[in-house]
């Protein structure tokens, strides 16, 4: 059979043909050596094990990796690694925790935004970046700008109230 | 008419609290411990939440990607496993051709049929305990009899590796051409699955009659959270993270496919990103990574590909349902009929039981169900949310509301005319069934009284509207539950049970019983869920989680009040010494004198702390409800009131309102139940206008395996939802006289919006899903 790979100084396999990138996710730095091929999707959940982003499609149509680069929202599985050297990176981790929600994730939980949960760091960080973009007042405006998100629970008219209920707070 | 069916239940829970009161009075007899809380509960109002809107206790977790999934997992040494699906349907694999493959970077093995091992098929299983759709393993032959079906597993260090060596492997295969043609034939005998009178007979003689046939797509589950198994492999013992719905029946499988004890298997799964079915059981991919993990000695991560889910891990088949109605002039229906095929995979008889409600749904004489199964090639369909009864609702309540148009007759008196007074099919009396009152209470929240008749009349804002309504049912039982309970003293309780939150809310559900039992803020409840090594719970399906886990919950918190009062009257250091425990009671945290309210009392905690007890334990089982000859016939129901915009210069169809009407007993948490309803009509506007999993004759693939090609409804496809519970809770499941909510929402929307379309358009689509071509014709 074949030969193990050999292994780095960090104790991990060494990946054959890998680059150095430096990543600067929720204001920390991470300077790693990646596979060309691998998406900023995998290199943040695989790489780095920062587990909240997560693939629901790994082909940029369901918006469940959506995370925050240089202020703007991109499907992370979309996106190579190596492309984001130096870019500030946000994912839900970024947000807020458990006892220090961000307004949108504790409106989120008031709301009963969601069900299962898998798709909702997606959902949080497009309605994180939607809170900065030019988008009308209306539900129909929230829900057309949420509509590269799906949640197949069909949670869809609470994530519009909670964005709702943080918009006009805000 | 049959709204007055709960009226036995209810006296018999007000003869309960009676006899409690009697038993009050009486010091020297022993009343059973399950007696107490209700004893306690009529001597002072009670903190509770159940039945109030309640955020779920996991939620901070799940907002802030602290919820732990199964593809979250990350473990040293770990590796990535990539199947090798095969690119044909029929056929059969001549020659695998792994060399380059092994090779490249990074990879430890492309394992095969000659080298992963033995694995193993599952014994037949009717209960629910060891139950798997498909019982054949992975590669255990080299015959293809769906597109995509593993043919090889690739292993490498990381997932780009994996992937390229995945694709480098070369699979030789001598193809026959496949059967994927959706037009259904009976492969064997139909059989016969109720029947009474003589329908054919009735059909024949009578003046008014429908007969139609109708048809639903194929549809792939696509839940949000990709199938995967992370399997640790520790030289004897395997854990297994899953993604399943049912950790205690995915073991139960794994166990006999790996050929492992059952103390050498544990499978865990703390947080699932939604089943609708698609991870009820284990699939083929659970036992490659688990032989691959035993193989190489190391973790193994295996994510199933979105486009592999089209194939590798269940779908709903396609139906072909006719449905023959006939009725009097005045409404009466005299005889139905219904005859139905699924599509199934070769190897698998997965039976998609359409006629699941049509038995008991309407009064008739005369009536005969058949089911036929159509073998094709095609993965191994499953349960997807409603099995049965979804699309066989379509069917049906499409075909009553063209019976209304045919007597001229408004759909929902149809219904009311319509309405039994028992099951005519189990000839036994209803549980609970308030079908026609959510009827009357959702045409009343619609307006559906304002609604003219006439095809394409009703307008706004340029736009033709389209009213529509239909009924729904779905099953209410349990199945067999163990849960344990902890009183800690430090005032907290823990409550366990190896069943799983699949995104329905039970971790809150769960600590709402468990702080209405004990009279205790649910954020004193830690619930633990979702692990094998947990007291046996239920499966997460067929809307049964709640119903089947609250009476063993209660039942074990009875057990450890219990020792806590015994532990409270025999200690000398606590103010209850030398008490007899029938006079003490546990109410709102507090132990006390019945004959004094439970401010009074002591903490539960301050009682342990005097006795230096550092927890109390009770466990309980309660059994399911499938076994044993059945009293009544118990149901939830529900209604949905659609409209739907036209705007024929575009061909645009709208879904602009959704009232619902839901009757399933008590909602336990009705935030997360609204939005369980509310979810469900989400999916139902799939199914009518967007799903369908479309395979291609000549390969047999599932051609729109994507979530850009296979199209799921987005936010903007929201209409307005307005969900109302009828709440009339029925005790004969549990005390609560709570059902299930999961799959109910679903059923019966399609048509409503069918029905909806047909009164904008003047156009009767009968194949689901509704495409705008459809549209384009001429009326019917």
């Amino acid at each position: 059979m074949v030969q193990e790979a050999a292994v780095g100084a960090d104790g991990k396999p060494r990946i054959a043909g890998a680059m150095p990138v430096t990543l600067k996710i929720n204001k920390k730095q991470y300077s790693i050596e990646v596979d060309p091929r691998t998406s900023l999707l995998d290199c943040i959940r695989e790489n780095l094990a920062i587990t909240g982003t997560k693939k629901g499609c790994d082909h940029g149509q369901c918006g469940a990796c959506t995370v925050i680069v240089n202020g703007r929202r991109i499907n992370s599985c979309l996106s190579l690694a190596l492309m984001h050297d130096g870019d500030e990176v946000t994912t839900v981790e970024g947000l807020g925790d458990p006892d220090h929600m961000h307004p949108l994730q504790d409106a989120f939980v008031e709301c009963d935004a969601y069900q299962c949960g898998y798709c909702t760091s997606g959902q949080l960080m497009s309605a994180a970046a939607l809170l900065t973009e030019q988008c009308g007042h209306s539900d129909d405006d929230v829900r057309e700008a949420m509509s590269g998100n799906i949640c197949r629970c069909g949670a869809y008219a609470n994530i519009v109230s909670a964005i709702q209920q943080v918009r006009s707070k805000s | 008419m049959s709204d007055n069916k709960d009226s036995n239940p209810k006296q018999k829970q007000s003869a309960d609290h009676k006899q409690s009161t009697n038993q009050k009075s009486s010091t020297d007899q022993k009343p059973p411990a399950n007696q107490q809380p209700a004893q306690t509960a009529v001597l002072e109002p009670k903190r509770t939440s159940v039945g109030h809107e309640t955020r779920r206790i996991d939620g901070p977790l799940k907002v802030t990607g602290k919820a732990v999934y199964t593809s979250d997992h990350n473990f040293p040494g770990m590796v990535y496993a990539v199947p090798v699906g095969a690119t044909i349907a029929n056929g059969k694999v001549t020659k695998i051709d792994a060399a380059e493959a092994e090779k490249m970077p990074g990879v430890h093995a492309i394992y095969h049929r000659t080298n992963i091992g033995q694995l193993f098929r599952v014994a037949p299983d009717s209960t629910f305990t060891a139950y798997t759709d498909e019982p054949r393993p992975p590669l255990e032959d080299d015959i293809i009899r769906y597109y995509g079906q593993y043919v090889a597993l690739a292993v490498a260090d990381t997932f780009e590796q994996a992937k390229a060596a995945a694709d480098a492997v070369k699979v030789t295969y001598q193809e026959e051409k496949p059967n994927v043609s959706p037009k259904l034939t009976a492969d064997d005998k139909v059989k016969v699955e109720s029947h009474r009178g003589d329908a054919q007979k009735a059909f024949d003689s009578a003046a008014i009659k429908l007969d139609e046939t109708y048809t639903t797509a194929s549809q792939t589950h696509n839940v949000i959270e990709l199938h995967a198994t992370v399997a640790v492999f520790d030289g004897t013992k395997f854990t297994m993270y899953e993604t399943t719905q049912g950790v205690v029946n995915h073991k139960n499988v794994l166990v006999q496919v790996l050929g492992v004890d059952p103390e050498n298997l544990q499978v865990i799964s703390k947080f699932l990103g939604s089943g609708f079915g698609s991870k009820i059981t284990p699939w083929s991919h659970c036992a490659l990574a688990g032989a691959a993990a035993r193989k190489l000695n190391r973790p193994v991560k295996l994510v199933v590909s979105r486009k592999m889910s089209f194939h590798a891990v269940g779908h709903r088949p396609r139906t072909q349902q006719r449905v023959r109605l006939s009725a009097q002039p005045d409404g009466k229906l005299t005889s139905i009929q219904h005859d139905y095929f699924n599509h199934t995979s070769m190897l698998d008889d997965y039976k998609e039981n359409c006629g699941e409600c049509t038995s008991y749904l309407y009064s008739t004489p005369n009536l005969r169900i058949t089911s036929a199964l159509s073998r094709r090639n095609v993965g191994t369909p499953t349960s997807m949310r409603g099995p049965g009864a979804v699309p066989g609702l379509f069917a049906t309540e499409s075909a009553m509301d063209e019976l209304a148009i045919k007597l001229k007759m408004d759909p929902v008196k149809l219904r009311i005319i319509n309405e039994p007074t028992i099951d005519e099919g189990l000839n036994l009396p209803f549980a609970s069934r308030h079908l026609i009152g959510c009827y009357k209470q959702g045409a009343d929240l619609f307006g559906w009284d304002q609604r003219d008749p006439r095809i394409g009349s009703m307008k706004k804002n340029g736009l033709t509207l389209g009213w529509g309504t239909a009924g729904a049912s779905w099953i209410a039982e349990r199945f067999p539950a163990e849960v344990a309970i902890q009183l800690n003293n430090d005032g907290t309780a823990r409550v366990s049970s190896a069943t799983q939150d699949i995104g329905t809310g039970t971790y809150t559900v769960f600590a709402q019983v468990v702080g209405d039992k004990l009279g205790i803020p649910i954020e004193k409840v830690e619930v633990v869920l979702g692990d094998t090594s947990l007291p046996a719970g239920p499966l997460s399906g067929g809307s049964m989680g709640i119903a089947s886990i609250i009476p063993a919950t209660t039942k074990a918190i009875e057990k450890a009040v219990d020792t806590l009062l015994t532990a409270a009257v025999q200690s000398p250091l606590t103010k209850f010494s030398g008490a007899k425990k029938t006079e003490l009671a546990l109410t709102n945290g507090n132990v006390h004198r019945k004959d004094q309210p439970s401010k009074e009392g002591v903490p539960f905690e301050t009682v342990m702390q005097q006795v230096n007890l550092n927890k109390i334990s009770g466990k309980a089982s309660s059994p399911g409800t499938f076994s044993g000859k059945k009293q009544s016939s118990m149901h939830s129901y529900g209604v949905h009131f659609v409209e739907v915009t036209w705007q024929e210069e575009l061909a645009r169809l709208r879904v602009s309102r959704v009232v619902t009407v839901i009757d399933a007993g008590k909602i336990m948490n009705p935030k997360t139940g609204r939005n369980q309803i509310e979810g469900a009509i989400v999916m139902g506007l799939g199914m009518a206008l967007f799903e369908g999993t479309e395979y291609e004759p000549t390969k047999g693939a599932p051609i729109n395996s994507s979530l850009a090609d296979y199209i799921l409804p987005v936010n903007a496809d929201m209409p307005k939802m307005d969900v109302h519970f009828l709440e009339v809770p029925n005790t004969e499941l549990n005390e609560y006289g709570a059902r299930g909510i999961g799959e109910i929402g679903l059923a019966g929307l399609a048509p409503a919006l069918a029905n909806a379309v047909h009164h904008a358009t003047g156009i009767r689509v009968r194949n689901l899903p509704i495409r705008i071509e459809d549209l384009m014709g001429e009326s019917t």
